[in-house]
């Protein structure tokens, strides 16, 4: 092959797995050019919220309402977006999309690093109850690979990242790499017992999280602020900039260019390659563009499968990679909601100090060699925790004055909250088109969303809504509340699909390798490869997805096959 | 003109005091105030007058000298806990309306001048007895409450003075006994936020 590309790789985003994907490739000696859409935050430098108390914002740490009302409705809704963190989130009437009949709220962070800046860390290995979900209830596609293809790329992983979590032993949420789990307060390790002790199939653990107990090279342990989205000067949690870039920029072989929106990837048809991506540069609105050998997609599941949908071509008239068709198709979102909140007396003489980076979870246990769920075929597991109600309690309760203030002064009550995340079924009329009637500020069709939750996920939810209340009143708890709808679709943040794997290319856009059927050097290895949701966190699935692609990448490369 | 509203001396006083009550740099990306929502100093007086008999000086400092009626009065104005929001229409009482703005919105400070007149302990008692049993015509003193605790335990007084403030605790402690003498955290976040 002619030797007159840029660079061996483009990298196009520098989230999560973009990160990944630019230590790999350049860890492997390729020169890589990593594009990222947003501004350049500086790790430690960048973060000019971190320190702050609330008292030394205008708003209190609560924000402009009204500022949020005009430029950040969608953003606004996530409970990671407040007046600390609101740099980290898109304003999205810069960044307009289109919404189907069914809302979905699309939470997007531009900006070196992404929302491995903003994300909630926990960090959970599927199973084969998960890749093997749709070969078993007929529901999409299967997946073309099991959990022993990916298990030491999990290994990997965790190595690099840092997870700490308790070995626990399920099948459901193998065991990992771990360092030292977060303790339990005395509430949750009360409620674990009982509950196992009523049902030894439900194990409520402390959460796995990509939050450090140990020092690692260059990064320190956690400092139990838990105010992990303004970013950390400590680099106590995995993110972009604590983490693989500061690894991948040691090799000397990573090209960093921020403000540069990709609008398309070019596409050789006589190669049957692509050759290299085309973006706009913010600061002056110019086109440019760069060569390379391979192209790996990390725009973020949903625009990644942007780009694709934007990059057709005469030859690839409905996208690139896209002979299924499928390509847009099949995209989820966990269905989640508050399925109770509960008040747990009996800890009235104990309380905390520290604020935890990280809640409790009830691995899956529907749906698993027995299947137990009613109306639905897979999986739901809860995610929350014990707390105690602090001075917001007040605005609940009568009173004013001295009495009223010393009623505030102390902790309140233990309270317990579980909120269920369920399997979202891949289904065909959830998908992303373009809307060429409606472009944005950078003259890019807008994404549209079409998305809507069927029976599965409202059956499940249902369940878990009986089985939480069930649990707390078993523990001796006093339920609140409860709900089992779900919240607004996208709410999850585990947006997923849209360019999903598969063992054949009439029916899925990416093979075993996370690379494209008919196009061998090109990579999607973010979210949008999901052929199906499981019901726990995404990412370090994604990042062991995308390690192993890199890998593949690289052996290609070597066999003079890229 | 004296007695209604408020005259453009007021107001220019008004601002500057609020500005330098909240310490806003010049640089703030706070959205532009409409000026027929800025505040006037009487209201800011009673604003803080009755953040006060809510939170009064104790062991250590009440509302007032934690300047929450400064944030009363830009939260109002900038819509924190839906305080632009138009009433819904079964909220409105013959009490409330003539305190509604053009856009169907509620003006909380005239509205609470004349629910409670002369404010007190007793007075302000009242009305919050009245608004906890859910009687209409009180209802607007709970957002008012919300933005008065909110202001209160958010400052520095009541974050760190009256409550505990810890910047970087280093280290979590699951157990640790609690007295009647504990102080809260006031950045303990999930109490904060879930609690």
């Amino acid at each position: 092959m002619e030797e007159d590309f840029d660079f061996d790789a483009i990298v196009v985003g520098s989230g999560i797995t973009g990160g990944w994907s630019a230590k790999q490739l350049t860890e492997a000696g390729l020169k890589v050019l990593m594009l990222e859409r947003g501004p350049d935050i500086p790790h430690r430098s960048g973060y000019t919220t971190e320190m702050k108390a609330p008292w030394d914002m205008p708003f209190r740490g609560k924000g402009d309402a009204q500022l949020y009302a005009e430029q950040y409705p969608v953003q606004r809704l996530n409970r990671h977006f407040t007046e600390f963190t609101q740099d980290h989130f898109v304003n999205d009437a810069e960044n307009p999309y289109q919404q189907g009949e069914g809302a979905f709220d699309w939470f997007r962070s531009y900006q070196l690093g992404g929302r491995s800046l903003t994300w909630g860390r926990q960090s959970y290995r599927w199973s084969d109850y998960d890749f093997g979900a749709n070969a078993r209830d007929g529901h999409g596609t299967d997946w073309p690979i099991r959990y022993a293809d990916l298990a030491p790329w999990y290994d990997l992983v965790e190595d690099f990242i840092g997870v700490s979590g308790s070995l626990e032993g399920l099948p459901q949420l193998p065991d990992g790499h771990f360092q030292p789990p977060m303790a339990l307060n005395p509430v949750e390790s009360a409620v674990r017992e009982r509950i196992s002790a009523r049902w030894p199939e439900r194990r409520l653990m402390i959460g796995r999280t990509a939050n450090l107990t140990q020092a690692k090279e260059g990064r320190v342990p956690c400092q139990y602020r838990s105010i992990c989205a303004r970013g950390c000067s400590f680099g106590a949690y995995f993110s972009t900039q604590s983490s693989t870039l500061p690894a991948a920029q040691a090799t000397g072989n990573l090209t960093l260019v921020t403000d540069a929106v990709v609008e398309k990837v070019d596409y050789d048809p006589v190669a049957g390659r692509v050759t290299g991506v085309r973006w706009i540069d913010r600061s002056d609105m110019s086109r440019k563009s760069a060569s390379a050998r391979m192209v790996f997609l990390n725009a973020g599941s949903f625009n990644s499968v942007h780009l694709l949908l934007n990059s057709a071509s005469e030859d690839q008239p409905h996208g690139l990679a896209n002979r299924s068709g499928v390509l847009g198709q099949y995209i989820m979102d966990h269905a989640s909601t508050l399925s109770v909140a509960a008040l747990i007396p009996g800890f009235e003489q104990v309380t905390t100090f520290g604020n935890r980076p990280t809640g409790t979870v009830i691995a899956r246990y529907r749906n698993m060699d027995v299947m137990d769920g009613v109306g639905h075929t897979r999986g739901y597991s809860f995610q929350g925790g014990a707390l105690q109600s602090a001075w917001v309690r007040g605005m609940r309760e009568p009173g004013v004055g001295a009495d009223f203030k010393q009623g505030l002064r102390g902790p309140g009550p233990w309270r317990m909250v579980l909120v269920a995340f369920a399997d979202c079924m891949p289904r065909a009329s959830n998908r992303l088109t373009l809307d060429r009637a409606n472009v944005d500020a950078n003259g890019l069709p807008q994404l549209k969303i079409d998305f809507a939750f069927g029976a599965e996920e409202l059956a499940a939810l249902a369940q878990a809504k009986a089985d939480a209340a069930e649990m707390m009143a078993h523990v001796g708890g006093q339920v609140l509340m409860g709900f089992d709808r779900p919240g607004t679709a996208g709410s999850a943040i585990h947006e997923m699909g849209g360019a999903r794997m598969g063992h054949d290319p009439a029916t899925s856009v990416l093979n075993r390798w996370s690379q494209a059927h008919d196009i061998p050097n090109l990579f999607v290895t973010d979210g949008a490869q999901m052929a199906s949701s499981a019901c726990q966190n995404p990412s370090l699935t994604y990042m062991a997805l995308t390690a192993r692609a890199a890998e593949h990448a690289v052996e290609l490369l070597r066999e003079g096959q890229l | 003109m004296e007695g209604t509203g408020w005259n453009r001396r007021e107001f220019v006083r008004a601002a500057a005091l609020l500005g330098t009550a909240l310490g806003l740099p010049g640089c703030v990306t706070a959205t532009a105030l409409d000026p027929a929502l800025a505040p006037t100093i009487d209201e800011l007086a009673l604003a803080n007058t009755v953040a006060d008999l809510v939170i009064p000086a104790t062991e250590t400092p009440g509302a007032a000298e934690a300047d929450v009626g400064a944030f009363v009065l830009l939260a109002l104005a900038h819509g924190l806990e839906g305080a632009r929001d138009p009433l819904a229409a079964g909220a409105i009482t013959a009490a409330i309306r003539p305190h509604l703005r053009a856009d169907g919105s509620l003006d909380h400070m005239r509205w609470l001048a004349s629910a409670l007149p002369a404010p007190s302990p007793s007075s302000l008692a009242a009305l919050d007895a009245a608004a906890f049993a859910n009687q209409p015509d009180a209802q607007p003193w709970r957002l008012l409450k919300r933005l008065i605790l909110t202001g209160y335990y958010t400052s520095q007084i009541g974050g760190s003075q009256e409550l505990q403030y810890a910047a970087a605790p280093g280290r979590f402690d699951p157990m640790v006994p609690l007295t009647p003498e504990t102080r809260a955290y006031s950045n303990e976040w999930n109490g904060v936020e879930f609690g």
